[in-house]
């Protein structure tokens, strides 16, 4: 698992720098492109949105430069772009990518764009062609995170913004806004957001008054509604089942009365009046009116307050459940790790079981039975010593025990890679030499090496297994090649005599 | 076996009452299905014994308190799965699965005592008088029960610091679209119920059956779901008092079950 992020986001660079380092949807593929080329980089995505620039990588042991990339892609100084990066590796990095999906890493916590956003850029990179096994691997679980952290906390079921409050509490009232009635008065920046909120949940119409009629005019024209004139209001307004005020009026606009007057004219439908003016428009006494809901702006901004406080604590056991995630991941990628150096392992193993059956020349006056018999035997004991090793290693991958993993592999001469370091390869390892081949360059031979280094005491022996052709040190008692012996105690086995195969006998 | 799988059909229930806490109060979708699919495999099972018991003893109503109960509770089930569909809600199962449980306990505990046995427990008529009635009972439930919710809903929305315990309410036009269908739905089959059963004792038991205190109050519920529901039209009654009228409405309904005691000529069971 090597994971390589870099990059810039809205708690640590200020807008003036995301905005010169932001990549535009059209150039993303040539970025993807230019980032895949670039010197250590295996595989690539970028997430360029509002609030945040960062590459994704996977790379090899040497992690790339992606500052540099940056610098040098951009017109920005480098000096600047460097002080606002932030850079996670390998475990760190999965974290940050499951939080950013999650929303946790969001200015306002919970909101659910970020993980569109993450799948668009996926998208792209997939199109790309940069996107391998192990970037596909992190971000089907960066997805799968982000849909359990929605699901199985309230991360992002209240509002927290104003205008979404208002829809909140008017579908609170209405159960939908399909077909409802707008009546948007005065002309505030806050009042046209919340109706413009109101239109995309689903409101049927809006209505604009305003004291200047132009404004009206301009603002019934943005939304396709109608004017209704400001002298009419009173009389008019009982047509509208929400009514979003923010006038600069210092005197009420609506009182009580007029708000037992609209309802009698309703048949007590209820109406919703959203009061975002300071000073307030709507008499507070209006709330007392049966069938009218008045929220004030200290209303709207208390659930505000409140919904942010559910957010943090729901945000809390999110964290919790990211951090489990990535442990996991973490332990499935040191699995996925450790399965060439298995393979290897059987590999080598087979290779050498397969050299020392063609060495054994008797075999050929062999019945077919008899040879059976031979084959058998052998792989059953080399299966019978692959079996501990075998386990440690799983083990060891599992555990995250890198230590232990490169012990075992220096123990059995595995490379990294896949292949045995003396070149017999694993199955399906790449770039190895396969079957005979292998075997005519490398011949099978094993030695034990007594340690001169281990504080000079003898009887510690360190392993080493070498493979040529016509040596072979090694021998096993019977009874030593069990499942569940540790590979230490199969390889101080004494011989073993395989009846019928000439030669030393080997697992 | 008919009473084995009375037994299963209410413990259904109950399993499903309590599915409906979390489903509800928590917003738990695996509970809420949980709920959902309990109810609806209970009313199935409990559709199926009633019709077997109808085939197996030539009757097509309930003829003892225990079995008019369980047949109550059917209804009740029924009613909240449409409305779960329709409406899209299940807050009204922290009510109804709780009833429906409780009023088929009786016969999951045995069979009556003492049952109606009459010839007219075969006609057709009494089959669409006692069905028609017990829906006008089970819509007049939900009428009070979406009433009440509205009101509780509409505190809700007025108090600006209220719990959030309450947070699982429908919306109040929800509830009041429930609480209106419920009423209409209820008065129609009151209305045909009623009819139905003075076809009966005009020819059965002549005018004196219309005296009996029973039969008295049945046609003043009918009288005060006629009033309920032109006042709603022409006053659009919600609210506090919609929850008043509807109260009032309900208390008749007891009213004409508890006036079995006193009935002479229209009773369920003999002591």
């Amino acid at each position: 698992m090597n994971f390589l992020v870099t990059g810039l986001n809205h708690r640590n660079a200020p807008v003036e720098l995301r905005e010169q380092v932001a990549i535009t949807a059209e150039d993303l593929p040539d970025a993807l492109a230019a980032l895949r080329q670039w010197p250590g980089v295996r595989e690539c995505m970028i997430l360029s949105t509002c609030n945040r620039v960062e590459l994704f990588t996977a790379c090899g042991e040497q992690p790339p430069d992606l500052h540099g990339f940056l610098a040098q892609r951009f017109p920005v100084n480098a000096q600047d772009l460097r002080a606002h990066l932030y850079q996670f590796r390998d475990a760190e990095a999965v974290r940050h990518l499951f939080r950013v999906g999650a929303s946790l890493d969001s200015m306002v916590v919970g909101e659910p764009q970020i993980l569109g956003q993450v799948k668009e850029a996926y998208a792209a990179a997939r199109s790309a062609g940069v996107v391998g096994s192990e970037l596909e691997r992190l971000l089907q679980s960066t997805f799968s995170v982000a849909k359990r952290v929605r699901t199985d906390t309230a991360i992002g079921s209240t509002s927290v913004s104003i205008a979404s409050i208002a829809v909140d509490l008017a579908l609170k009232i209405f159960g939908s806004l399909a077909g409802k009635k707008v009546l948007l008065v005065g002309a505030g920046k806050m009042g046209e957001l919340a109706a413009r909120h109101l239109l995309a949940q689903g409101a049927g119409s809006i209505m604009v008054s305003n004291r200047t009629l132009a404004r009206a005019e301009r603002l019934a024209q943005m939304f396709g509604g109608q004017v209704m004139p400001f002298e009419q209001l009173l009389e008019r307004a009982d047509q509208a089942d929400i009514l979003i005020t923010s006038t600069g009026s210092h005197e009420f606009v609506f009182r009580r009365e007029d708000g037992v007057r609209m309802l009698r004219r309703r048949r007590g439908r209820p109406m919703c009046f959203i009061d975002i003016a300071v000073p307030r428009d709507v008499d507070p006494a209006m709330n007392r009116v049966d069938g009218v809901f008045l929220y004030d702006i200290d209303d709207l901004q208390n659930v505000a307050a409140a919904n942010l406080a559910d957010r943090s604590r729901e945000a809390a056991s999110a964290e919790r459940m990211v951090q489990n995630e990535v442990e996991q991941f973490a332990r499935r990628a040191h699995v996925v790790d450790a399965v060439p150096t298995l393979r290897a392992l059987r590999g080598h193993a087979e290779a050498l079981r397969q050299a020392e059956l063609r060495r054994a020349g008797r075999l050929e006056s062999f019945t077919a039975e008899q040879r059976e018999t031979v084959e058998a035997l052998t792989r059953g004991l080399m299966n019978k010593f692959l079996h501990a090793p075998t386990q440690a290693l799983r083990a060891a991958a599992q555990d995250g025990d890198d230590e232990r993993l490169l012990l075992l592999r220096q123990v059995f001469q595995l490379a990294e890679s896949g292949e045995a370091v003396d070149g017999v390869p694993a199955p399906g390892a790449s770039g190895g030499l396969h079957g005979a081949q292998a075997l005519d360059t490398a011949a099978a031979r094993e030695t034990v090496r007594e340690d001169s280094d281990s504080e000079g005491k003898p009887g510690q022996p360190v392993y080493a297994a070498k493979h040529t052709a016509g040596e072979s040190v090694l021998k096993l008692q019977p009874g030593e090649h069990q499942a569940g012996a540790a590979p230490d105690k199969l390889l101080e086995a004494a011989e073993l005599e395989l009846p019928g195969i000439r030669g030393e006998g080997r697992s | 076996m008919e009473l084995f799988w009375i037994r299963v059909a209410t413990a259904m229930y109950g399993v499903a009452s309590l599915c409906a806490l979390p489903a509800v109060l928590w917003n738990r979708a695996r509970f809420r299905t949980a709920a959902l699919a309990l109810a609806c495999s209970a009313a199935v099972l409990q559709c199926v014994v009633f019709a077997g018991m109808a085939a197996a003893h030539h009757r097509f109503i309930p003829t003892g308190t225990h079995e008019v109960q369980a047949a109550l509770g059917l209804l009740i089930a029924a009613a909240f799965l449409l409305i779960a569909a329709r409406y899209r809600t299940i807050s009204f199962g922290l009510f109804a699965l709780p009833m429906a449980f409780l009023l088929a306990l009786p016969s999951a505990l045995g069979p009556d005592h003492y049952t109606f046995s009459s010839p007219l427990a075969r006609g057709g008529w009494i089959a669409i008088h006692v069905a028609s009635l017990l829906a006008a009972d089970t819509a007049l439930v939900f009428s009070l029960l979406a009433s009440f919710l509205y009101l509780l809903q509409e505190r809700r929305l007025k108090d600006k610091h209220a719990p959030g315990f309450f947070a699982w309410l429908p919306p109040l036009d929800t509830m009041d679209r429930i609480a209106q269908s419920t009423l209409v739905l209820g008065f129609l089959c009151m209305t045909l119920g009623l009819f139905a059963g003075s076809l009966i004792a005009q020819e059965r038991v002549g005018a004196t059956y219309f005296q009996d205190p029973k039969v008295v109050l049945s046609f003043a519920m009918w009288l005060i779901y006629v009033s309920i529901l032109l006042v709603r039209q022409s006053k659009g009654l919600r609210g506090r008092q919609a929850m008043y009228v509807s109260t009032i409405a309900f208390l008749v309904v007891l009213s004409v079950w508890a006036a079995n005691l006193f009935s002479s000529v229209h009773r369920f069971a003999a002591p």
